[in-house]
């Protein structure tokens, strides 16, 4: 008896391995695609992959695009992958890790903050599909101001074509002005009306109230201070060559004597007194109580707190005002004026659009999707909302800004026809050095005395120096 | 007497005679089979711990960004890393948040650890454990979200609790000294659970005669466990030191969600340096220097404390 247990253990056994080394095998063979990667989007097949900076719920929205993508090109297969990241330079990040574990997207959407870094190691020039269909290119071009076009040059060559863009223009509470007894600041207000508006406005506030918000990072952050004092922490010279695209595209535009082959940033400028002027500025704002020590991060708490006038005034883009309508502000909640003046009015812009990699399987095929994107049919499906500011002037009308506001949403495209001088975020290819090395700076800069102002800019300009050492 | 010439009865599988070919398979599998067993570990530390370590040390001798081919550059980037003052900064300000992060983590683990053990009754004892691990589970990024919210100098809720009783709000992010503080707290927060469960285990296998024996000698309060606890428990201490030390040397959640390293180098850590230079700068060679020198620092530090702990680790 025992001994037919004993078989009877050793073959229950041997059957229950069996089973479990059969149950391995095919579990494995089920989740290959998983384990190796194939079922991510765009791999294994010849689809043309596009990572997009955002979430699964954003990947399904461009689904309309690449319908409507495949009704003029059936035979380009499409899938988009979106990359949650916190910000660009997380995206980046995330990009290049893909890059290094040899499994690139063919196409990319990569804002100014990338748009060096992609055209020096990554990206493909645009110039030999914009010459060869330069007929079909015009009408976009006519359609898009050559300031952001300029911010994707680079040596000379053109890398992206703008798809949305947004300016540091400068947001203000209604309500908060209101209550301060003042009107619409004037087009042309200046750094010292803006201090005064926020002293009347804190006078008249509640005592948690915060008349001027803003956040430490490149866009909206101090940038735009240093631009309309005519300055920034980065010299800021331009490169020769890209005439072919301007004579093309802007033969007649007024700018085109300010055009060039891209812009360089090549040495840290942070010991320029005009710099710790405006540095000097804003501490002056924090110290007063008129202004926030500025936070990191992307201030995403900021459109609750601005939508329940906790806040009077804050730098940002065209970007704010869907989310301020989702937060409940009335159109007339709200309002956006320019950024004030100072030496000048140069504003601050940041603008994205498609890149195509060097390791692009079908870069022609990748072409004929920038070129779709880039067409008022797409961007019209893209951007049904005021949730950026599309490229195109055209779609910058009352009709996107109906039953949102602001009232004066015209300042937005404004801010490159009357400012032509407006410049790009400055991001060279080190930009993610470049803006650790501000960022850092930044906070000790503007919540001390004089004398800590001066160690922070001599620790940025020291840190702008180890950042840019190794030129391309 | 009479002597029994057949063989003793054959029970089961014991009685079955084994011929050559399954004495040789019985060997082979002796041999063989728990290799067979620890291959899956071997071939994943081997692959995923291992073969990282030689690249990452083989790297720190070459430039890389991922995009262009590796140069060879020697002891450059040592030689960099040694002079770049974020990095020197970065290591001093490791260096202190270990000291004073470390102390706290073991003092509140310990201390908290005596009174759940002593003081309170079964169920409560239990659902202090829970509590105090609680926070050990949570996502380092997510809680630090969420703190920075909570320590907004404008509106969070600290500074509004803060304003109920007087106190003027508290730049606690945009300041030096209250960055740092807020990054000591939250680690400490999150990470004293563990130390709190080895200390309870420790307490736990502490004989009661012993406390018995020591309080008929007179022992009571804290006379009792500066004489009896801590030396017993020093075992359990040496652990808990050992694995807070090592841990936080590494830190960089916390300081990376909550302030950037900022402001100025404040909050920057070692970890931070290393992330920043290989995912930021896509300086991987340089990255590699500095972590194989943390990994020399955490060597070093840990073999101190093995050598030290000859001296007050008391084994029973």
């Amino acid at each position: 008896m025992s001994g037919t247990n004993g078989a009877l253990r050793e073959f229950t056994r041997r059957s229950a391995l069996t089973a479990l080394g059969a149950g391995i095998v095919g579990l494995t063979a089920a989740s290959w695609p998983r384990l190796t990667g194939t079922d991510i989007p765009g791999r294994g097949d010849n689809s043309l992959s596009i990572a997009i900076m955002g979430t699964a719920a954003d990947a399904a929205a461009r689904q309309k695009v690449i319908d409507a993508f495949a009704k003029v090109h059936p035979e380009i297969k499409v899938k988009v992958q979106a990359i949650q990241a916190v910000d660009w330079k997380d995206f980046f990040t995330k990009i290049l890790t893909m890059v290094a574990a040899g499994t690139p997207p063919d196409v990319v959407y990569v804002a100014t903050e990338g748009a060096q870094l992609f055209a020096e190691k990554l990206a493909h020039p645009l110039d030999e599909y914009l010459r060869r269909d330069a007929d079909h290119m015009k009408e976009y071009f006519a359609d898009v101001h050559p300031s952001l076009v300029e911010a994707f040059m680079y040596k000379g060559s053109l890398f992206q074509l703008p798809i949305d863009w947004n300016a540091a223009n400068m947001y203000y509470n209604t309500t908060a002005l209101r209550q301060a007894g003042l009107d619409r600041p004037a087009d042309d207000w200046t750094h010292t009306d803006f201090r005064a508006t926020l002293a009347a406005m804190k006078k008249a506030n509640p005592k948690d109230f915060t008349p001027y918000y803003w956040t430490n990072r490149l866009f909206g952050g101090v940038v735009p201070w240093l631009y309309a004092n005519d300055t920034s922490f980065l010299k800021e010279t331009k490169s020769g060559g890209g005439e072919w695209l301007w004579d093309g595209f802007y033969p007649n535009d007024p700018s085109r004597g300010l055009r060039s082959g891209g812009y360089q940033w090549l040495e840290p400028n942070a010991d320029d007194p005009r710099v710790f002027e405006s540095f000097d500025y804003l501490r002056g704002l924090v110290k007063d109580g008129l202004g926030v020590r500025p936070e990191e991060g992307g201030g995403s708490s900021l459109i609750g707190l601005f939508a329940s006038n906790r806040i009077g005034t804050t730098p940002a883009g065209g970007y704010w005002v869907q989310g301020l309508h989702e937060a409940g502000m009335t159109e007339d909640g709200f309002d956006v004026q320019f950024f004030p003046k100072w030496r000048s009015q140069r504003h601050q812009f940041g603008t994205a659009g498609y890149a195509i990699m060097k390791t692009a399987k079908d870069k022609d095929a990748a072409w004929e999707w920038v070129k779709f994107s880039s067409s008022l049919e797409a961007m019209r499906i893209v951007f049904p909302t005021p949730n950026t500011t599309p490229a195109r002037r055209s779609m910058v009308n009352e009709q996107l800004y109906a039953g949102t506001g602001p009232r004066h949403w015209k300042v937005f495209y404004d801010t490159l026809d009357r400012f032509p001088t407006t410049g790009p975020i400055p991001a060279p290819p080190q930009q993610a050095a470049v803006e650790t090395a501000l960022m850092k700076n930044v906070s000790l800069a503007v919540s001390g005395d004089e004398r800590q102002l001066k160690d922070a800019l001599n620790s940025m300009q020291r840190d702008l120096e180890l950042a840019l050492r190794r030129q391309p | 007497m009479s002597t029994t010439t057949s063989a003793p009865a054959r029970t089961g599988r014991q009685a079955v005679r084994k011929s050559p070919h399954d004495a040789k398979r019985g060997r082979v599998q002796q041999r063989w089979l728990p290799w067979a067993f620890l291959a899956p570990t071997i071939a994943g530390m081997g692959i995923f711990t291992l073969l990282p370590i030689v690249a990452s040390i083989a790297l720190a001798f070459f430039r890389w960004d991922i995009i262009s081919a590796p140069t060879f550059v020697g002891f450059d980037n040592f030689a960099e890393v040694v002079q770049d003052p974020t990095v020197r900064v970065s290591f001093l300000n490791t260096i202190v948040f270990v000291v004073v992060a470390v102390a706290l983590q073991l003092g509140l683990a310990l201390g908290l650890a005596i009174m759940v053990q002593e003081k309170l009754p079964a169920w409560l004892r239990v659902f202090f454990r829970s509590a105090f691990f609680f926070p050990l589970i949570l996502s380092a990024a997510s809680v630090s979200i969420f703190m920075r919210y909570l320590f907004n100098e404008q509106f969070g809720v600290v500074n509004w609790l803060l304003s109920i009783v007087g106190i003027p709000a508290v730049p606690w992010l945009t300041t030096p000294g209250g960055s740092a503080a807020v990054v000591i707290l939250v680690y400490v927060w999150q990470n004293f659970g563990f130390s709190f469960l080895l200390f309870i285990g420790g307490l736990a296998s502490i004989p009661v005669e012993t406390y018995e024996a020591a309080s008929i000698d007179g022992a009571t309060g804290w006379r009792k466990h500066w004489y009896v606890t801590l030396p017993l428990l020093s075992p359990t201490t040496l652990v808990a030191s050992v694995m807070a030390i090592i841990n936080a040397l590494q830190v960089f959640d916390q300081p990376y969600v909550l302030t950037r390293g900022g402001p100025g180098d404040s909050t920057r850590t070692a970890v931070m340096v290393i992330f920043e230079s290989a995912f930021q700068r896509l300086e991987f060679g340089q990255a590699s220097a500095i972590g194989v020198i943390l990994t020399l620092i955490i060597m070093g530090i840990t073999a101190l404390q093995f050598r030290l702990s000859k001296r007050f680790v008391f084994y029973q």
